[in-house]
């Protein structure tokens, strides 16, 4: 099973690139789960036509109750892809890691992957490892890799290299590890160079390189990915290119 | 009020669980907690800690290690201190304070182990469920890490689900073994009263295991699905039902489906069991049997197996609940911290240590196959 863990600094398109990947495997014909890890829960909307999941948080603070099954927490998007946002406690109280850690362990409890049995899980995760509950998604049993989303721009690159040592950090603990970088490019001056300079000093390979386009834009307005727009754009090509890539990664694996 | 007790006591929380399951199997236990005493554990919730030795500890977790996340501090004290007492192995849970900063008990788990070289798990726990979870846990990660292939032996019984948070040290562990050898049968593992790790190893060469509380249906299905050994769940209690329950072992060792405790009915119900449902349902099957007392069962709890309940049964851990079912019988079995809220009904106390911890020990009756005279007072 493909198990992937999205990082990177926030507002760099980690979602975009979550959202457009689940498409594109499940275009490739994969049964995918998608999992928003942040209080923002705005990570699936665009595979949801714009209609958001009630997230996971939202539902216990509401009911103050556990919901009894996974459709109580999810809703099914473009191409079959399961959507589940953990959402957050209310802004400025509560604790947001604490609701990460809730929310994984309700999704143990009601057997999310015995029952919905995926081909891929995708951790879509808030900007910075800030603490225990964002390290949850790279733990044992959950992503076995992750994706760093970075563009040329310095903050940029010096999130990406805080979640690499991060990631790092638990080498010794049977945790997840980087596959490599997806640049996610903002047209900044010596984007590419920047860039690979990073993945250089690392050891860390460039796995996908999404252009700036107008379509990703264009699309998420319609509450679309461009996979679902118009797969046959070169951007859309590029995620289909990584989906592949990932599959068939998973099936050597295997 | 949900969840509310303003009258009632409330269970051993689940890392009281963990410790009781796992006292006497020569292993090192650490519940990663604030303060260096672990009386809320062991003093106050295991009567055992008072006739003999076990490695249980309190990591002493302080603010700053919690808000820091200083899980090394943790890891190297665990390394030091089981490379010192060189224990069977190591078994970590986390109270409230770890369970919500999220700390990777698994993992640190992980890493003792390959520092020492000793068997290490995390039990789950958070310090907020009660006993039956934190047991069952540390059962399942027990039989999990030490149960080994064996040919099988005929006749031969696992007992699983014993702690004297539900057998309290009067005699009924004993009696259940005795029982088991009157009936034929060899007692293999009690899981864990009266066995040691290498009786946990042979436990599936039984022929069939018997889970006498919900804290053993975990380790029971674990044996079941990785070595096909059955299991039967009840306690013999009473005469009859001692014998419907031996027939039931009998049935599930010859490979046939045995359910005794679904065998009540729930015709003209007067009394009502309190607890914890699989030692409540078979209270109830023996007063039917041995009585002619239609019971039902009350589960008290929240977190036994409730599987077990007739459709006549009721699971009502909220105290308000338990109060308007308890006000429709006319007689109430249950441990006396209940009697305030038992309403008009004839009343026999029935001491769970779960529940009133040692504070009735003394009265706790052996029920194991034998004529049930505690009911006599009442003149039933």
């Amino acid at each position: 099973m493909i198990k992937l863990a999205i990082y990177g600094k926030g507002g760099i398109g980690k979602s975009t690139v979550t959202a457009n990947l689940s498409a594109a495997l499940a275009m490739l014909g994969k049964r995918v789960i998608q999992i928003g890890c942040d209080p923002k829960a705005d990570s699936t909307g665009n595979l949801l036509g714009g209609t958001p999941v009630m997230p996971v948080m939202n539902y216990l603070r509401e009911r103050d109750d556990e919901p009894e099954s996974i459709e109580e927490i999810s809703k099914i998007g473009y191409g079959g892809v399961l959507c589940i946002e953990t959402g957050g406690p209310t802004p400025g109280l509560g604790c947001a890691g604490r609701g990460i850690v809730s929310t994984f362990s309700l999704l143990e409890e009601l057997k999310l992957f015995e029952k919905f049995k995926p081909d891929a899980v995708l951790y879509d995760v808030l900007g910075d490892v800030v603490c225990g509950g964002f390290a949850v998604p790279i733990r044992e049993g959950y992503a076995s890799k992750v994706l760093i989303v970075t563009s040329g721009e310095k903050m940029a690159l010096y999130a990406a290299n805080n979640i690499n040592s991060a990631v790092n950090n638990f080498a010794d603990r049977g945790y997840a590890k980087v596959r490599g970088i997806v640049l996610n490019r903002r047209n900044v001056e010596n984007e590419e160079q920047k860039v690979r300079d990073f993945a250089e000093k690392t050891d860390l390979p460039i796995i996908a390189d999404i252009p700036r386009s107008n379509d990703i834009i264009h699309y998420e307005d319609m509450g679309k990915t461009v996979i679902e727009g118009d797969s046959s754009l070169e951007v859309s090509k590029r995620f289909l290119a990584l989906a592949q890539l990932l599959i068939d990664e998973d099936e050597q694996n295997d | 009020m949900n969840q509310t007790a303003q009258i009632l006591s409330i269970y051993a929380a689940d890392t009281s669980g963990v410790c009781s399951a796992l006292f006497e199997l020569g292993g090192m236990t650490v519940i990663h907690d604030a303060s260096g005493c672990n009386s809320t554990y062991t003093t106050h919730d295991e009567p055992r800690w008072y006739r003999g030795s076990s490695m249980m500890y309190i990591s002493a977790l302080t603010e700053s290690d919690a808000v820091m996340g200083n899980d090394e501090k943790f890891i190297s004290d665990l390394t030091e201190v089981a490379n010192r007492l060189k224990p069977e192995f190591i078994a970590i849970c986390a109270s409230p304070m770890p369970a919500m900063t999220g700390v990777d008990m698994e993992a640190i788990a992980f890493d003792v182990s390959h520092r020492t070289g000793i068997p290490a798990f995390s039990v789950k726990t958070n310090g907020m469920h009660s006993y039956i979870p934190g047991a069952a846990n540390a059962f399942e990660e027990i039989v999990r890490h030490f149960c080994e292939p064996a040919e099988r032996r005929k006749g031969k019984v696992n007992i699983i689900g014993a702690t004297p948070l539900d057998f309290s040290l009067k005699g009924s562990v004993e009696s259940i073994k005795q029982w088991l050898r009157d009936n034929g049968f060899e007692v293999g593992c009690c899981l864990s009263m009266g066995c040691t790790l290498d009786d946990v190893r042979a436990m599936s060469s039984a022929e069939v295991s018997l889970v006498i509380s919900s804290t053993g249906v975990k380790a029971a299905e674990y044996l079941k699905r990785e070595y096909g050994v059955p299991y039967v769940k009840g306690v013999p209690i009473g005469k009859s039902f001692s014998r419907v329950l031996a027939d039931g072992l009998r049935s599930a060792a010859a490979g046939q489906e045995a359910s005794p405790l679904a065998l009540r009915t729930g015709e003209s119900i007067m009394a009502a069991v309190l607890g914890e449902s699989i030692f409540s349902a078979s209270m109830a099957a023996a007063l039917a049997l041995d009585k002619g007392i239609s019971a039902r069962v009350i589960e008290t709890v929240g977190e036994s197996d409730l599987s077990v309940l007739s459709p006549f049964d009721l699971s009502a851990p909220d105290e308000d609940v338990c109060e308007r079912e308890l006000a429709k019988h006319s007689l109430i079995i249950a441990d006396p911290l209940f009697r305030p809220i038992a309403g008009k009904g004839r009343f026999v106390p029935l001491p769970h240590e779960a529940f009133s911890g040692r504070c009735f020990e003394r009265d706790i009756p052996d029920l194991i196959n034998r004529e049930l005279t505690f009911l006599k007072e009442t003149g039933l």
